[in-house]
């Protein structure tokens, strides 16, 4: 190992792994453009603003419930409740505001509220209560399952009020045509990116999922720091069940669970560079991630494949982006 | 061994005790147990201010548990510390860190996914900013960046943990606890995963940081970099302090007599031995890079073979290529005449080889599982069936012999083994492999974590094994167990052949100072550095 | 000193109160502490709520037990839940998972009807096809796990949606229905007893559920496979093969939730390409209500057995008393996690902040479990 010599020259290379890598980043930018650009030249209509623009919509819920994900998973734990938060907050604040007449500044406290309580109840049976996460959040998926069952007590919602449909389709500023919700996404991300790139709360995310025991030794309230984590999580697929009935206009009991939310969002950080084992979390990737997933199915649309094909990529998808990591792993042992 | 702790006294202890008031950290009569067994006996123990303090011993003379106790792991069951003559009472690391202690583990606990920058704050990440108290990364990289330069240190701060080696990682441990104003340090067997090239460098950063005012102690078991770096030298055995003083006043012969005892230690000796000429395994020129190489030997039937040598000479990875467990890179192994080079485990049970592990709880046994379970765990295949199914009286019936010949102490044969003690956890491992009709045997570490008492059993196991005829394969760290046992003993140093021993020329003495003299002749390559 | 080897180790120990049987030469005289049953203070408890269940439902809600008959006919709306769970917990005692169970169902039902319809095989040897097919897609998913050293959870995440895919794109507009009688018998049908209905699904499982505790408690397999779940390492050194234990658990899992699939299929007398999607969730909450830790190792199947019957049960139980489909959902998560709290208070494996971490201290020194 020639780097530890006292008076030697420094070596020439830069360190393999620089502090901030781009590389996972920018491999899914360039094969996102570079898949745009050959369905565009197929079929014009597929890079057409409108066709864009949809694209970039249709990634937003998912990207919102993977970014909680990613925090979760880089702290070596797992949330499959995502699903049910998604579709309870949906479905609470969805019939509230068409029967309620709940407004959108309520809506927004209300679920993010309800993602709070329900995630840290998440967070206390995890940290607390010494059962795997996998368990807990099995457990806590029928169980809120059951929730959005009770309380939508089979109704739906079909028609939500123009304040929400346009903060799901609309844009907030007329100079800068960018979708609402892509901006709150957007927001989402610098703080999320903010908040585990630039806090002590963030870097201990990540001492707990690169070995819990000598972050616990170094002092860090490792208790504490889950429960956190999977609040937020809560919080986050709360936040993008709102964002999702804003966008489609309805929701079912259904909603989350039905599309395997859970398991696309896990697919989805994965994807963005995120470690299963932890210890590492690219939120980045993982909106990017979610974008090359729209891009990809509404590509698999354009060229006319069955739909039926459209999960069977997500799968592979996965293989390929967990294998490409695991040789990085290999080569450093 | 316990004839010879009584025996041995420490001479130098008054000498300690004299000149504690320079003293930076100082034990006083610690004691430490593990339940029966005392692994401290009343050390005294003295850093003084800018010195490099050296223990030394042989292996299992307590002084990592020494460390352990002075870094705050664990306390003392007797005794106490002082700092500065002040006494001293540290609850956990933290504490131990928070008055500048810091322990360098011989393999530091990693963050594999940080930043080489970011391992050394774990936990006391700065923060700089108004309303939004942000990490300071650019403090973080300055100071992680000056102390790796005052070390000389040419680490990439930016980079991956992981993709440091273990010298590296060592080394910023060593960053760690002066980014953190620690002034002393605790150097835990530092050198030996270390080439040595890295050795070298390591002992040139000590001794910058003995010139800026640190007071370092380390342990080493390798006589000739002992007097090379060190300022003061301690000498432990059998968890007593035997000698403490300035390096000036030893030499090799001192440190080798204080290490392995001056006195003639009464070790029993085995007197008979059923030895034969007929050979059943025969390894010649195996090698298994880096671990070892030009493994020659010849087990032969109803001879009990010692392997000498320090932890990590390469024993365990010897017995572990020939049980087919590694690949070996070149060699090859016969058991009975028939070639079995690159045989997985699984077929060489069959053919009559076994192996007892070293860590009895992740290899040799699995503790939650019952008796008869493990017993009967290397030989399903040859449990009596019905219909498919194990024939639970069959079954039985094999533990109970196992049992009962063994003389496993039990409440009954479904017991889950974690119920059992040390020796009887061991024995049923013994008893699971003899069930299946060995020919060979290697035992690695054979009475590790076996109580006194036990032990003897254990040995006189294995000379019933040898007498049935079985060749048996022993490696032991522990000296008196290689001398009691065994008919022939090679010494392992650096996963080389180093010496042979046999008959009477096996004594105590004789066997630590084949290893541990070794370095004094044959290793002159750790001098070249400046 | 001077007999067998072995039985010469003379007793020469000083403070070790051994059991000695008097005048008897040996220092302990084996026996097994429990002959009667190899059954555990978790299956007595299973057993226990697993009567109440019965008795309050019996007693309190009209029209759960109407006869021994109607009361077994019940089981047929949960079963196939428990054909699944069955062959998952091969899986779970290895210490892995495997999610595509549900997918694996969907898509061996799927082939196994279009066998039947494009082809005009017989209905059997499609069913029987199907079931091959399942231990084909086991032992991908096994495959993938072992060669390309993915952790079983991503592993059998992505495989599962492949097979997803697999069954939407095989299943076509217009997935088959309308089975013969004779194999819609699978689903619903029953053998007459002389007025007593025994639903076929139950002769089924019974047998299944009997073999499955045989190999699982008395076979050589069932031993090698415990032995890999508690510690992979120690059965590498006890000369165990642990990739063909593997394999196996893995290609029995896919076979049984192929089962599972065909038997819903038989229930609805057609197939969809997500009718197995319901089985994942509720199976593994079997298995894990069942005892079978998640680490792998520990546990036995009659646990599992019985918290098949458990929920099943209860959930028929509650539907009957007028409670809704997801109350009756919410409430087994609630009893999963309570159970597992519950378990974990008189688990030696578990314990304080402190016990979890040392453990979890030592586990990463050995391998990463998946999370």
């Amino acid at each position: 190992m020639s780097a530890v010599g006292i008076h030697a020259a420094r070596p020439s290379g830069r360190a393999r792994l620089p502090r901030f890598s781009l590389n996972r980043e920018l491999t899914l930018v360039a094969v996102t453009v570079a898949l745009v650009v050959v369905v565009g030249i197929f079929n014009h209509d597929f890079i057409g603003v409108q066709n864009l623009r949809f694209m970039l919509l249709n990634s937003v819920v998912l990207s919102l419930v993977a970014l909680g994900q990613t925090l979760v998973i880089a702290m070596r734990g797992i949330d499959l409740s995502v699903a049910p938060l998604l579709g309870l907050a949906a479905m609470v604040s969805g019939l509230l505001a068409q029967s309620h007449g709940l407004t959108l500044l309520e809506a927004v406290p209300l679920c993010l509220a309800m993602g709070l309580v329900l995630g840290t109840l998440n967070g206390l049976l995890v940290a607390t209560l010494n059962i795997p996460p996998i368990v807990v959040t099995l457990g806590t998926y029928s169980l809120y399952s059951g929730l959005i069952f009770l309380y939508s007590d089979g109704t739906q919602v079909d028609s939500v009020p123009p304040a929400y449909a346009a903060f799901g389709n609309g844009h907030l500023f007329d100079a800068l045509p960018l979708p609402t919700p892509v901006l709150a996404l957007l927001i989402v991300l610098a703080l999320c990116w903010y908040l585990l790139r630039h806090t002590r709360f963030g870097r201990s995310i990540l001492a707990v999922g690169n070995n819990d025991a000598a972050a616990y030794h170094a002092g860090l309230p490792v208790t504490w720091i889950r429960v956190r984590v999977y609040a937020i999580s809560g919080m986050l697929a709360c936040f993008a069940g709102l964002m999702f009935v804003c966008y489609t206009g309805s929701a079912t009991v259904t909603a989350g669970t039905g599309d395997h939310i859970e398991l696309q969002s896990i697919a989805v950080a994965l994807v963005g560079g995120t470690a299963i084992a932890g210890g590492r979390g690219n939120l980045i990737g993982t909106v990017l991630g979610s974008l090359f997933l729209s891009v990809v199915l509404t590509a698999l649309v354009f060229l006319r494949v069955p739909p039926i094909w459209y999960s069977a990529g997500e799968g592979l998808m996965i293989l390929a982006a967990v294998q490409s990591g695991l040789r990085r792993r290999r080569a450093t042992p | 061994m316990q004839v010879a702790a009584k025996a041995s006294n420490h001479p130098h202890a008054s000498a300690s005790t004299a000149r504690v008031e320079h003293a930076v950290l100082s034990a006083h009569g610690v004691v430490k147990r593990f339940g029966p067994v005392q692994v401290l006996r009343g050390i005294d123990l003295t850093l003084r201010p800018g010195r490099i303090l050296t223990l030394m011993g042989e292996n299992g003379a307590g002084k990592s548990t020494m460390f352990k106790v002075l870094a705050g792991q664990l306390q003392p069951s007797e005794g106490a510390l002082a700092l500065n003559g002040e006494p001293l009472k540290l609850a956990s690391p933290h504490a131990a860190h928070a008055h500048g202690i810091h322990l360098v583990p011989q393999e530091p606990l990693l963050m594999a996914e940080l930043s080489v920058a970011e391992t050394m704050f774990v936990g006391r990440l700065p923060l700089t900013g108004g309303f939004l108290r942000r990490v300071d990364w650019s403090d973080v990289r300055r100071r992680a960046r000056n102390v790796l330069d005052t070390l000389g240190l040419d680490i990439d701060i930016d980079s991956c943990a992981k993709t440091l080696s273990i010298a590296q990682l060592q080394l910023v441990e060593c960053a760690k606890a002066l980014l953190h104003d620690c002034r002393i340090i605790l150097f835990d067997e530092p050198t030996s995963p270390l080439t040595s090239y890295e050795v070298d460098n390591l002992f040139a950063i000590m001794r910058r940081l003995t010139a800026q005012g640190c007071t370092l102690s380390f342990i080493s078991h390798r006589t000739e970099e002992v007097m090379e770096i060190s300022d003061d030298i301690a000498v432990l055995r059998d968890g007593k302090l035997v000698d403490q003083a300035e390096r000036g006043a030893f030499d090799r012969a001192r440190l080798l007599s204080q290490m392995v005892g001056r006195e003639m230690r009464d070790v029993p000796r085995r007197t008979s031995s059923c030895a034969t000429t007929e050979p059943m395994l025969e390894v010649a020129g195996l090698a298994h890079k880096p671990s070892f190489e030009n493994i020659d030997f010849t087990l032969h039937r109803g001879e009990v073979l010692g392997l000498a040598g320090l932890v990590g000479a390469g024993r365990t990875e010897i017995a572990e290529t020939i049980f087919g467990i590694r690949r070996p890179d070149g060699g090859e192994v016969r058991l009975g005449g028939e070639p079995i080079t690159g045989i997985a485990c699984h077929a060489l049970i069959r053919k009559g080889l076994v192996y007892v592990p070293e860590d009895r709880g992740r290899h040799g046994a699995v503790l939650p599982m019952t008796i008869t379970q493990n017993i009967t765990s290397g030989l399903l295949e040859r449990v009596r069936q019905r219909a498919g199914l194990l024939s639970s009286s069959d079954e039985t019936q094999i533990s109970a012999k196992a049992v009962r010949d063994l003389r496993i102490r039990c409440a009954g044969l479904d017991q889950p083994l974690r119920e059992l003690s040390g020796g009887n956890q061991q024995k049923v491992v013994f008893g699971k492999w003899m069930a299946t009709g060995p020919r060979v045997a290697i035992l690695d570490e054979p009475t590790r974590g076996v109580d006194v008492g036990a032990k003897e059993e254990i040995y006189e196991l294995i000379e019933d094994m040898a007498r049935a005829g079985l060749a048996v394969l022993v490696i032991s760290s522990e000296t008196e167990e290689l001398v009691r046992l065994c008919d022939r003993v090679l010494s392992i140093y650096e996963g080389n052949i180093v010496a042979e021993l046999s008959g009477d020329a096996i004594t105590p003495q004789a066997v630590s100072a084949s290893y541990l003299g070794k370095q004094a002749t044959g290793e002159s390559t750790l001098e070249g550095a400046p | 000193m001077s007999s067998s080897p072995i039985t010469s180790a003379a007793l020469r120990r000083q403070g070790d109160e051994a059991p000695r049987a008097a005048g008897s030469d040996n220092a302990v005289k084996p026996f097994n502490r429990r002959r009667w049953l190899p059954i555990g203070g978790w299956e007595v408890a299973l057993l226990v709520l697993l009567l109440a269940v019965l008795g309050g439902f019996s007693a309190g809600v009209p029209g759960f037990f109407d006869n021994t008959s109607s009361l077994l006919a019940l089981s047929e709306n949960f079963l196939p839940f428990g054909l699944v769970a069955l062959g998952l917990s091969l899986v779970i005692f290895t210490g892995g998972i495997d999610l595509s169970v549900g997918a694996t169902a969907s898509l061996a039902a799927v082939i196994a009807a279009q066998i039947w319809s494009l082809y005009g095989v017989n209905i059997w040897l499609a069913a029987g096809i199907g079931v091959v097919i399942g231990a084909l897609l086991g032992a991908l998913n096994a495959a993938v796990i072992i060669w390309l050293r993915i952790e079983p959870l991503i592993a059998t995440l992505a495989t599962s949606f492949i097979y997803g895919s697999a069954a939407v794109a095989i299943a076509g507009d217009a997935p088959p229905s309308g089975f013969p009688e004779a194999f819609n018998n699978l689903g619903v049908g029953a053998l007459s007893l002389g007025g007593f209905q025994l639903p076929y699904q139950i002769i089924l499982f019974v047998l299944l559920a009997l073999g499955f505790w045989l190999l699982v408690s008395r076979s050589a397999f069932g031993r090698k496979l415990i032995t890999v779940g508690y510690s992979a390492e120690a059965a590498r050194y006890s000369g165990i093969r642990i990739n063909r234990i593997l394999i196996t658990a893995y290609v029995v899992s896919g076979a049984m939730a192929s089962l599972a699939g065909l038997v819903l299929a038989a229930y609805y007398s057609a197939v969809r390409p997500d009718m197995g999607d319901v089985l994942l969730l509720t199976a593994i909450t079997m298995v894990v209500l069942g005892g079978v830790s998640i680490f792998g190792g520990e546990g036995n199947m009659l646990g599992v057995i019985l918290a098949v019957l458990l929920l099943g049960f209860l959930r028929q139980g509650m539907l009957i008393a007028g409670f809704s489909d997801m109350v009756t959902t919410m409430l087994t998560g609630g009893i999963l996690i309570v159970s597992i709290a519950v378990k974990n208070q008189f688990n030696p494996r578990g314990g304080s902040l402190g016990q979890r971490l040392w453990a979890l201290l030592r586990r990463s020194t050995t391998t990463r479990g998946s999370p």
